[in-house]
């Protein structure tokens, strides 16, 4: 009993010395934010402690940014995953150091306790990809006023507010997504020539809405003017509610495949894994069933067990990691466009479809260069309202 | 007897930190394996959890809704029940004190406790479903509180997104007004701007509520006989059917607080889709708290420091983020099974005897102990 | 004679006791040695000690003159010593031999060689006096034939020492005859047998020694012959134990307990008792006589409030309890010792102090406005456990569950006489008890008598019935088969009526 005791007096003792330790390296989270002012590329690295005195003292050290992920991984092989690659790249080509951090769930606290954590280890710039962080991204603007956050897909804005508030420190970015909708549809409705389409999406936002009303309008613009036959139908354009549940999204494309559907255009982060695995299985099978992928190129997701054959028919990429990168280059070049909201399109090369496309035909690859250039010179507007598709079903 | 009743409380104390230090020495090696370094690892989830004013407000905060489940689950157990449904109770309890801040118009002073109120009610009900289940149809209510979840579940997510969703988040309700929110500017500024709120002060008298209850009320002492031995309890004249919903609506109600706590005070909003982890979290709680009251309060800290601890040790250190939450899962586990720990206590002091016995015995050759070899 | 088991000064502490202090004993080839003791004396510790379920403390056990390290049941099986349990420890759907070669089974491992292992059962069956079928299954055979295959499992694995745990305790009265015989048997043919009882009358039987325990202790160790049943009573109690009841004769008072046809169903949807009629009055004991399963346990649960009437009346006094709840019930004064004290009479993780309010504690003084008044009920109980002589560790503190079963049965007894009744309940109430605390319930019950209470006595021991009721009721299956003044009942009237040998009576209803 003796020995436990002083067992327990020593955990004590160590508990004790652990937070006075926390209590001694505690630096204030008042960090300069260098008000745009370029930094050099320095690219030694010491402990953390000796860059958080450095960054303390000078304000002439690497950049930290980093990358506030919600609940989603890193490896979501889509959003998050590719504002990560963006993140990476700056790392390799710019010098940055980088990092992210999950939150223990998704409520504004425990994002907004997220971001507290990434600025108490040092972090300068923190990147927020997704709709999610609009609340969050609110509350860390005015409470870490230093710090400089960027906010893709989505601004910082007060729940009761009617409209966003972007504040000095902060940048938003957003996308004219119908644009990159369209050309996805487009080019899948000129490669498969008829059959019928279907889409499989996460979460009902606005933002989301501008793929499926692109994505309709392309597949009509091709039915119009390139003699295609491509059925829509608005109800086989389905929420999933999650972008975390691939079984939920196999189980979706399941269905839609089952129903005469031959390809499904798949923006739901990790859920569409489901719908590439669906696809996948049945095209190993012997049938003809395609899946058109979003964010980054998901070419290697629908790839089969041959090697060769994918099912991704094209991606509609939203070069999220760029738009990480393209403000890390602006701070590192003194003009940090705080305060702004940037609003990139086809025109800016934020919205595209991959440069290579293994399954489309020459022909098809043609036009849907033809049409991005239409598209990005002004020539050809793509509409953000939802449009009517019960003519085409 | 002094000495016996020290060893009372003592003996379950030592007990509980063995199995932390297991699970502390168990996720260091996770951690050696994934090349960090564990003593960094612990520091700065530590710090993560307690180095500032804000950290460690944010730590109790974290730590109401694990009291109140945890709180919950020793209760029914002291009743002889076994709450898993405190997931489901916090969720029609938030969902109901959600509904009466945003359609309640009414000053703080009536809004804040009619909140409260509300969610406590929605909490006892749901867990009084599962007491009428088990006592008049004899279903258990560890297999109605699991069905109950869900239907939690679902009941939040056609209700939030029919008739309260937020008209810029869909997974969302909309934002409580601030009179109806546990939070306050005052706290808000004292404690270093973090998400610390009332509900401690709420969670506080609970412990106190529940053993006083458990102590020193004929409710109390009936519902425990019930629980302990429902016979012997019906042969006393004690109804067994009354109690058993009446102790699965106390563990109800303090769940639903879990759920006012966490909905209205430490978020402002209810979120569909997901379920809140506290509520499965605060069995683990309730255990290694030793089933009593007031140890829960220390266990809940415990986790709480960990979950706030756990996003500045990934800020701080590379590692992969599921490597924490395996940590906390291990500590979790230890805690789980500390009544295992509880077993292997009683052989390593018998250990530790025989070998303070051999060395007597080793000391004094001529004077042999007529130990059995 | 050879000494073939010295257990010397065994000590074997438990926190807060001593259960064994420096016990030292022989064992002689061919002895049977009674070891008698109260309940919690540390009779059982010491024969666990001997089978390696306990380590001792301190002290040595010899076999056959050397030094035995036993430290599981394996190693006292090896060394020829084998224990017949109170609880038998048998798979139901196996045979007699299939049970007896359990763990032991001969041939390889592909096949079991039945027939070789039951000829030898039926050698050794004939060589003791068993007379056992090596065939039949265990659950289509008398709970005396499951303990003689307990035997013969020993016997099977050449035990040499055998200790039989209170073993007539499960057993009708002729096979506690037989048993006595297989016993005397046994030790002729040279084994040593160790019984474990509390029973007078059985030692005296059979045994040729007697080690009395008393606290821990041993006290002496006497020669069955030479000694009177007296005599070892009063050394294992302690104190001069009086075995003559002091019974007066005394006029029954008003009807304080009538019961009217009344029929109650049993647990298989069944009637259990039938068209049931008879009274008790004040100052007398009525004793329900009957072999177990007859419908007692269906009449003293209507009574009490736990199982529902289908049919008659109860009254208690001038008021019908018929549909009252046992709440109700026992405010009306119906005190209760239940059958089984600790399914029903005790919450085993309760302290004493709660134990001792159970039915009572949401009445004055033990409560106030719903709140219990601990310093109330810890004065209640420390008079109960002065009263009732219940010991335990620690005091008001201690759980009912640390308790031995005579103390468990003792705090029962205190509580439901203590607590304001007109009507007492008292079904078993001696079971399982040594003489000295059954001595002391009788003369309790028979103090209530006196003090002019109603007492309904039910028991499954005819002695005991007959003893103290001043009238007897026989039950036969559910129905009242007869009804006998003390004077005029033996046990072969009454054993009779109990088989359901007896006029039988028109019943209205």
């Amino acid at each position: 009993m003796k020995k436990l005791l002083s067992l327990f007096v020593s955990i004590c003792l160590l508990l004790a010395c652990l937070t006075a330790c926390g209590g001694n390296t505690d630096t204030p989270d008042d960090q300069p934010a260098d008000g745009g002012q370029a930094s050099e590329e320095e690219t030694g690295t010491g402990t953390e402690e000796e860059t958080e005195t450095a960054s303390d003292e000078a304000g002439q050290t690497t950049l930290k940014v980093g990358l506030c992920c919600g609940t989603s991984s890193i490896d979501d092989k889509s959003f998050i995953q590719s504002a990560w690659e963006g993140l990476q790249r700056a790392e390799e080509e710019l010098g940055v150091e980088i990092g992210y951090l999950q939150s223990s769930d998704d409520s504004t606290t425990a994002t907004v306790e997220a971001i507290g954590d990434l600025v108490d280890a040092g972090y300068q710039m923190i990147v927020m990809p997704g709709f999610s962080f609009q609340q969050a991204a609110f509350e860390a603007q005015s409470l870490y006023p230093d710090v400089m956050f960027v906010t893709i897909d989505t601004a910082p804005q007060d729940a009761d507010a009617d409209t966003y508030y972007i504040a000095d420190n902060t940048v938003a970015i957003d996308y004219d997504a119908e644009q990159g909708g369209f050309l996805a549809g487009f080019g899948s409705a000129l490669q498969l020539k008829e059959g019928e389409f279907g889409g499989l999406f996460g979460v009902e936002t606005d933002h989301t809405k501008l793929f499926i009303t692109g994505f309709m309008q392309g597949v009509i613009y091709a039915n119009e003017n390139y003699g295609t036959d491509i059925h829509l139908n608005a109800d086989n354009f389905v929420w999933s509610g999650t972008y975390s549940d691939a079984a939920l999204g196999q189980q979706i494309a399941a269905q839609m495949y089952e129903n005469g559907i031959n390809l499904i255009y798949a923006a739901a982060g990790s859920t569409s894994l489901g719908a590439f695995n669906e696809a996948k299985s049945r095209a190993e099978n012997g049938e003809s069933v395609w899946v058109v992928g979003c964010d980054s190129d998901q070419y290697e997701d629908g790839l089969l067990s041959d090697g060769e054959h994918s099912v991704t028919m094209t991606t509609t990429m939203k070069q999220v990691g760029n738009s990480a990168y393209y403000v890390i280059e602006q701070y590192l070049n003194g003009n940090y466009p705080g305060g702004e909201y940037l609003v990139l399109d086809v025109a800016s090369g934020a919205l595209s479809c991959p440069e290579v496309n293994p399954n489309f035909s020459e022909e098809t690859q043609a036009l849907v260069d033809e049409m991005t250039e239409k598209i990005a010179s002004g020539e050809y507007v793509v509409s953000k309202e939802m449009v009517d598709v019960t003519a085409w079903n | 007897m002094v000495k016996k009743g020290k060893a009372a409380w003592l003996r379950p104390l030592l007990v509980s930190i063995l199995a932390i230090l297991f699970g502390f020495v168990m996720g260091a090696f996770l951690l050696l394996a994934s090349q960090a370094n564990p003593l960094e690892c612990f520091l700065y989830l530590f710090q993560g959890g307690l180095s500032t004013v804000t950290r460690l407000f944010n730590t109790f905060a974290n730590a109401i809704p694990l009291i109140f489940t945890g709180l919950s689950v020793t209760f029914a157990y002291k009743t002889g029940l076994f709450n898993i449904g405190a997931t489901g109770q916090m969720m029609i309890a938030g969902l109901a004190s959600v509904i009466v801040a945003l359609t309640l118009d009414a000053p703080r002073v009536i809004l804040m406790p009619a909140v409260v109120l509300a969610g406590l009610l929605a909490g006892a009900i749901w867990g009084g479903i599962q007491g009428l289940l088990k006592s008049r149809f004899n279903v258990n209510e560890v297999v109605s509180g699991i069905m109950m979840n869900w239907i939690a579940h679902w009941s939040v997510y056609y209700i939030v997104s029919d008739f309260f969703q937020s008209p810029s988040m869909l997974t969302e309700s909309q934002t409580i007004p601030d009179a109806a929110s546990l939070r306050s500017p005052w706290l808000y500024e004292l404690t270093g701007s973090s998400s610390f709120n009332w509900a401690f002060v709420i969670a506080l008298a609970s412990v106190l509520f529940v053993q006083f209850l458990l102590k020193y009320t004929v409710t109390g002492y009936n519902m425990k006989a019930v629980g302990f031995n429902a016979e012997a309890a019906e042969y006393g004249g004690i109804s067994v059917g009354r109690n058993t919903v009446l102790a699965m609506a106390i563990a109800g109600a303090l769940a639903g607080l879990a759920g006012v706590a966490y909905y209205c005070g430490y978020s402002s909003s209810i979120r569909i889709g997901v379920q809140p982890s506290q509520g499965f979290d605060g069995i683990a709680v309730a255990l290694l708290g030793n089933l009593s009251p007031v140890g829960v309060i220390f266990a809940a800290i415990f986790f709480a420091i960990l979950q706030t601890g756990k996003g500045f040790m990934n800020a701080m250190i590379h590692v992969a983020p599921e490597i924490a939450d395996t940590i906390i899962a291990i500590i979790i586990y230890f805690a789980a099974i500390s009544k295992l720990v509880d077993l292997y206590f009683d052989r390593l002091s018998a250990w530790v005897k025989r070998r303070r016995q051999r060395a007597k015995a080793g000391k004094t050759p001529g004077e042999r102990g007529g130990e059995v070899q | 004679m050879d000494v073939v088991l010295e257990m010397r000064g065994i000590v074997k502490d438990f926190p807060g006791l001593r259960a064994n202090d420096h016990i030292s004993l022989q064992l002689h080839r061919g002895e049977i040695l009674a070891l008698l003791g109260e309940n919690g004396a540390g009779k059982t510790t010491l024969m666990n000690i001997l089978m390696g379920l306990y380590a001792a403390d301190e002290g040595e056990i010899l076999i056959h003159g050397k030094k035995a390290d036993i430290k599981n049941p394996r190693d006292a099986n090896r060394l020829g010593i084998g224990m017949v349990h109170q609880h038998f420890k048998l798979v139901h759907n196996f045979t007699v031999t299939e049970n007896i070669v359990l763990g032991q089974e001969p041939g390889n491992f592909c096949y079991i060689n039945l027939k070789q292992a039951a000829k030898r059962v039926r050698e050794l069956s004939e060589t003791y006096g068993l007379e056992i079928d090596p065939d039949a299954r265990i659950e289509s055979i008398t709970v005396g034939m499951q303990q003689r295959t307990e035997i013969l499992k020993m016997l099977y694995r050449d035990a040499e020492i055998l200790i039989f745990d209170e073993p007539t305790a499960v057993l009708m009265p002729r096979e506690i005859d037989e048993l006595m015989q297989i016993m005397r048997n046994l030790a002729a043919q040279g084994k040593s047998i160790i019984l474990i009882t509390h029973k007078l009358k059985e030692i005296k039987q059979v045994a040729d020694r007697c080690a009395i325990i008393r606290r821990g202790k041993l006290v002496d160790t006497v020669s069955v012959q030479e000694t009177s049943s007296q005599q070892m009573a009063d050394q294992m109690v302690g104190r001069k134990v009086s075995f003559q009841l002091d019974k007066e004769p005394q006029d029954a008072g008003a009807c304080v307990l009538r019961v009217e046809d009344l029929s109650v169903k049993n647990n298989l949807g069944a009637m259990g008792l039938k068209h049931f009629s008879f009274q008790v009055r004040e100052g007398e004991i009525v004793g329900i006589a009957g072999v177990d399963g007859n419908g007692q346990t269906e009449l003293v649960e209507a009574i009490a409030g736990l199982r529902p009437s289908c049919g008659g009346q109860i009254w208690l006094g001038e008021r019908e309890i018929t549909h009252l709840s046992v709440q109700e019930r026992i405010h009306a004064g119906l005190s209760h010792i239940p059958e089984d004290r600790q399914r029903r009479g005790l919450v085993l993780d309760f302290t004493l102090e709660e134990n001792l309010v159970l039915g009572t504690c949401a009445d004055p003084p033990f409560s106030r406005h719903g709140l219990l008044c601990r310093a109330e009920m810890h004065r209640h109980a420390e008079q109960i456990i002065e009263n009732f002589d219940i010991r335990s560790s620690e005091g008001t503190a201690s759980t009912a569950g640390s308790l031995s079963g005579g103390n468990q049965q003792k705090a029962i007894i205190g509580r439901e006489l203590e607590k304001e009744h007109r009507l007492l309940i008292a079904v078993q109430p001696t079971r399982g008890l040594d003489v000295g605390s059954i001595e002391y319930i009788h003369r309790r019950l028979l103090e209530e008598r006196r003090r002019g209470k109603a007492i309904l006595l039910v028991s499954l021991e005819l002695d005991e019935v007959l003893e103290l009721s001043d009238r007897i009721i026989a039950v036969n299956n559910g129905c009242l088969i007869g009804e006998l003044a003390q004077a005029d009942a033996n046990e072969s009237n009454v054993g009779l009526m109990m088989a359901g040998v007896a006029r039988k009576e028109e019943r209205h209803g």
